[in-house]
């Protein structure tokens, strides 16, 4: 798009004015992409002269997708007028798209009013910046009230303590306005307000003269008010975030007075007859208890809401506790005494029926958050209370309730020992290693170099060795290839002599303890895996076993009828060289590559296939770098 | 899914004829190299007429690369890769031959994670041969990803991967169907969208696989008793609206015996009898096709001298059907691998579990 060079500027400028009154929009668009190019080229002066009108009558009659592009390109456009001193252009012709009723346009007029924001001195955000809030906040449509609400955080801590009360009470008047999507764009926009308040409050250290004071929190306290009452309950939903920044700033500045109002109010929300606004109250639990724990009591007033909304009738709302569970336990482990008690007593029951949920994701949601709980529960009453529920959900029907459990698993093993819950869990693992999902198969895989490392060898080969030997073999290409990883992390845990033993002879056929474990090769995946495998041990592996074993079975495949594998042939020598590089004494292994690597390479460097001579000579190539 | 009969399409066909000449003019001038072509084309072994050069092929890994992210190429980078997919295509067969041991897979509509995911299962390709029985464009969300991918590996592994031609690769259909308006929505214009479909004009039309199972997208035709007659159709063109090469990519096969008129209004229907006496005429094991959808992936007909299979999963992001590929190995044994759809991230999570009345 931008093969503009500097040479043909000039006559493209002119082609480019005109090709923005084309008539087809494709062609106005395309033209809008390249405005930067056009102000550039006229030069500060001419763009505020000649384009910027021009631009300002397009805002007024065109596509929506030229007015998004424009909204877009204008927001980097403060150093093509020559500075922020001459924004007022740019600003004008936004507000115009941000009034617009298309959203796409809107947010991005929107986006770029906030950028420029940035580049503006204290005065002219008090002067333009302001007078556009005001304008856009009193305007008549609600579109133009609802693009006012994102700009408010651009300003509420660059201006004095009287302007911020004014423009608060502004606020105030969008957060009631008569229209609901505009109280919520104003509800959506009000945590960010809030937040910055906080910001501001901790950077001034409560100095200045314009710091935050009761009467604007009188005025904050009302719009929350409002909004916890709006008989909407998409906009009573927005609420909850508002409750946990305000929350925020009286936790950050220590103040813990209001306490016991917003405790109220968190009950409220959470009994709302709407769902959605349990749902929203749900989701955010954990972040509005934290702010409880300066008293034990509050936050044991928050464990019966908590209960209620994972009895709730609604599925989105159970789903949307579950997640909060470790967090919501951990901040009563922290902070109350016998918290224990009050989990094991009150909330376990529970876990207990949602781990039985007829809802699927619920159980999906429950499976990734209930392993969190170990640590707090500690090892006997996790093995006593959780241990049950984690064994039912991995015979869960839904594959991601089973997926869920196997991969948090790790928290666990901290907890109560790896041999304990390898000897509860072994036989599940079994089970899942044939699960019909191959993404359980995966995580279960996945999983393996962790238990291996902490079982110990005999206990491994015991247990676990010929099922991981029997992944190789599995219908899915992604399952080979964990299974071949694995056998790699292996022999880094068991060491050399073990792969030697264990993995290498059994894949070369030369051990096996019945017929059934021969492998057959006359299958072209079961070759390639085999040699994936091979590849995969060489940097692993003791350069004697390389020698005497790996090398000659890779070539022997030199001359296999498959093109796929002598090209990995080609691929798998380089592997072999680059890993006899990095030996101190390399002469020996130098002259078993020119007696042996280089010439079954030059063999297959004359392949009657492509591909086999392109990896063969890139493989030739890259050796003789490295020798 | 009536063919919209309005669109001429007489123009289009002749500026194709033309370029065709064009490139054949070229080839001759490059001397040897197109001979050899057809020669080795015959034997089923390297059908393109020179092996790429470096700069070629750091620049098709590169562009893989892009792809492999979902990532569409740029106007430009799209107008050079036709180019040489042209230059490959072009000395493909009506009926490309395709050595044992590949992975055969059918329909993919776009669905450029689900894709992702097939390579995840069969292997990752060049490791893996596959076989894609046409398809690749229209109702799923990443058409030009999913086109320029596959045409991608095609040019960088000519002898890895076949891409056959599909009633959805038309100018026509496409215009329907979706693959039109994402070139319009990802491109600003409908360039793109020109170049694939001149593209496809170039799509073998069948292949056989160890001269045992032919593979085609929609059934057999009327008109077409044995393979050799399929050799003899001129296939550089927009599909037409009737005769064999239509039937061959948009047929299917039939409970009822004999031929029958398609629902479709293209193509025929036909019965059992029919694909046993194909087989047997042109010693055959199996038709191996795609076209329809099937809950399972995979579907035999006729007692199993057809097979269906179908590799979009979730089609259309709401119809509920496992996807599947069948691998035929050295021996000609069969295996069908079966998938669900991958986790789609910015797609609509619509459930799996669709009403009975809507299949």
């Amino acid at each position: 798009m931008d093969a503009f060079n500097v040479n043909d500027d000039l006559y493209p400028l002119a082609l480019l004015m005109d090709e923005l009154k084309h008539d087809d929009v494709a062609n106005r668009v395309e033209a809008m992409q390249k405005l930067d190019t056009i102000a550039i080229a006229l030069g500060p002066e001419r763009t505020r002269q000649e384009l910027m009108p021009f631009l300002h009558e397009v805002a007024q009659d065109d596509e929506e997708e030229v007015f998004a592009v424009l909204a877009t390109k204008l927001g980097d456009f403060v150093p093509f007028v020559g500075g922020h001193q001459h924004c007022q252009q740019i600003i004008s012709i936004l507000s115009v798209l941000a009034s617009l009723e298309e959203p796409i346009v809107r947010d991005k007029a929107i986006a770029s009013l906030n950028k420029i924001s940035l580049e503006l001195t204290n005065d002219e955000l008090n002067g333009i910046f302001l007078q556009l809030i005001e304008t856009l906040s009193t305007g008549s449509w609600f579109s133009s009230k609802v693009a006012a609400c994102a700009l408010y955080k651009s300003v509420i801590i660059k201006i004095n303590g009287v302007t911020r009360k004014k423009l608060l009470t502004l606020y105030l008047k969008l957060v009631t306005d008569d229209s609901p999507i505009v109280r919520r764009s104003a509800a959506s926009h009000l945590p960010t307000l809030i937040d910055k308040l906080t910001e501001f409050t901790a950077a001034t250290k409560n100095n200045s003269a314009d710091k935050v004071n009761n009467q604007d929190w009188e005025i904050i306290s009302q719009m929350f008010q409002f909004l916890i009452n709006d008989d909407q309950d998409s906009v009573k939903h927005l609420s909850v975030e508002v409750l946990v920044s305000i929350l925020e700033f009286f936790q950050s500045v220590d103040d813990h007075s209001h306490n016991s109002e917003f405790l109220v109010s968190s009950l409220k929300l959470v009994n709302d007859e709407s769902w959605r606004v349990r749902y929203a109250a749900a989701d955010k639990f954990a972040s509005v208890s934290k702010n409880f724990v300066s008293n034990e009591s509050d936050l044991l007033k928050l464990v019966d809401p908590f209960i209620s909304l994972m009895k709730d009738n609604e599925g989105e709302v159970r789903k949307a506790v579950a997640k909060q569970l470790p967090e919501f336990c951990k901040l009563l482990h922290d902070n109350v005494q016998n918290s224990v008690d009050i989990v094991l007593t009150k909330i376990i029951p529970i876990v207990d029926e949602l781990s039985q949920d007829p809802q699927e994701n619920v159980r999906a949601s429950l499976a990734s958050t209930i392993t969190g709980l170990a640590p707090i529960l500690q090892k006997q009453s996790t093995i006593d209370n959780l241990l049950p529920i984690f064994l039912m959900m991995l015979k869960d029907e839904f594959p991601d309730v089973r997926l869920n459990i196997i991969s948090n698993l790790s928290v666990v093993n901290e907890i109560i020992g790896i041999n304990l819950l390898s000897t509860n869990l072994l036989p599940a693992i079994t089970e899942l290693a044939q699960d019909d999902k191959w993404r359980v198969r995966l995580a279960i895989i996945e999983y393996i170099p962790k238990l291996a490392d902490q079982l110990g060898v005999s206990f491994f080969n015991d247990e676990l060795l010929s099922l991981c030997m029997s992944w190789l073999w599995d219908p899915v290409f992604a399952i080979r290839d964990a299974a071949v990883n694995n056998l790699k992390e292996l022999t880094i845990i068991f060491g050399s002599p073990w792969a030697e033993r264990e993995i290498v002879d059994r894949l070369l056929n030369n051990k096996f303890e019945s017929i059934d474990e021969k492998i057959d090769y006359s299958n072209f995946i079961i070759r390639i895996t085999c040699l994936f495998a091979i590849t995969k041990l060489v940097p692993v592996i003791d350069q004697q076993v390389i020698i005497s074993k790996l090398l000659p079975f890779i070539d022997n495949l030199v001359a296999d009828r498959v093109p796929n594998i002598r090209f990995n042939i080609a691929k798998s020598y380089l592997v072999v060289a680059q890993t006899f590089k990095t030996t101190d004494d390399n002469s020996e292994l130098e002259k078993l590559i020119k007696a042996d690597i280089l010439p079954s390479l030059e063999k297959l460097q004359n392949d009657n296939d492509d591909d086999v001579r392109f990896f063969a000579s890139k493989s030739i190539q890259e050796i003789s770098v490295l020798f | 899914m009536d063919l919209d009969t309005d669109v001429p399409m007489e123009d289009v066909s002749e500026e194709q004829q033309q370029s065709l000449n064009q490139s054949f003019d070229q080839g001759s001038s490059t001397a040897a190299g197109g001979a050899n072509t057809s020669a080795n084309g015959a034997t089923g072994s390297g059908s393109h007429k020179t092996e790429l050069n470096p700069s070629s092929i750091s620049q098709l890994d590169g562009w893989l690369d892009k792809l492999s992210k979902c990532e569409p190429l740029s106007e430009e980078d799209v107008k050079k890769l036709c180019d040489m997919a042209i230059d490959v295509l072009q000395f493909e067969e009506n009926v490309q031959p395709v050595q044992v041991p590949v992975t055969i897979c059918g329909d993919v509509h776009g669905q450029f994670h689900d894709l992702m995911e097939l390579f995840k299962i069969g292997g990752p390709c060049p490791d893996t041969n596959y076989l894609f029985m046409g398809d690749y464009v229209d109702r799923g969300y990443y058409s030009v990803e999913t086109v320029s991918y596959l045409v991608c590996m095609k040019v960088r592994f000519p002898n890895r991967i076949t891409i056959l031609r599909g009633n959805h690769e038309s100018r026509q259909i496409t215009q329907v169907y979706g693959f039109y308006d994402e070139c319009l929505r990802k491109y600003g214009s409908a360039t793109v969208w020109k170049l694939f479909t001149d593209l496809f004009d170039y799509f073998p039309i069948t292949a056989l696989v160890d001269n045992k199972v032919f593979c085609l997208h929609g059934g057999l035709s009327p008109m077409i008793e044995t393979i050799d007659q399929v050799r003899e159709l001129n296939r550089i063109q927009e599909v037409p609206h009737e005769g064999p090469m239509c039937d061959l990519l948009w047929s299917d096969p039939d409970d009822r015996g004999g031929w029958g008129i398609s629902p479709r209004g293209a193509g025929f229907t036909f019965g059992q009898d029919i694909s046993e006496q194909f087989n047997h005429t042109n010693d055959l094991s199996l038709i191996a096709r795609a076209h329809q959808l099937v809950m399972e992936g995979y579907s035999w007909s006729h007692q199993e001298s057809v097979v269906t299979i179908f590799s979009a999963p979730n089609y259309c992001y709401r119809c509920g059907n496992q996807a599947a590929i069948m691998e035929v190995d050295e021996q000609h044994n069969r295996q069908f691998l079966q998938y669900d759809p991958s986790v789609r991230p910015g797609e609509p999570t619509v459930t799996r579990k669709t009403p009975d009345y809507f299949l």
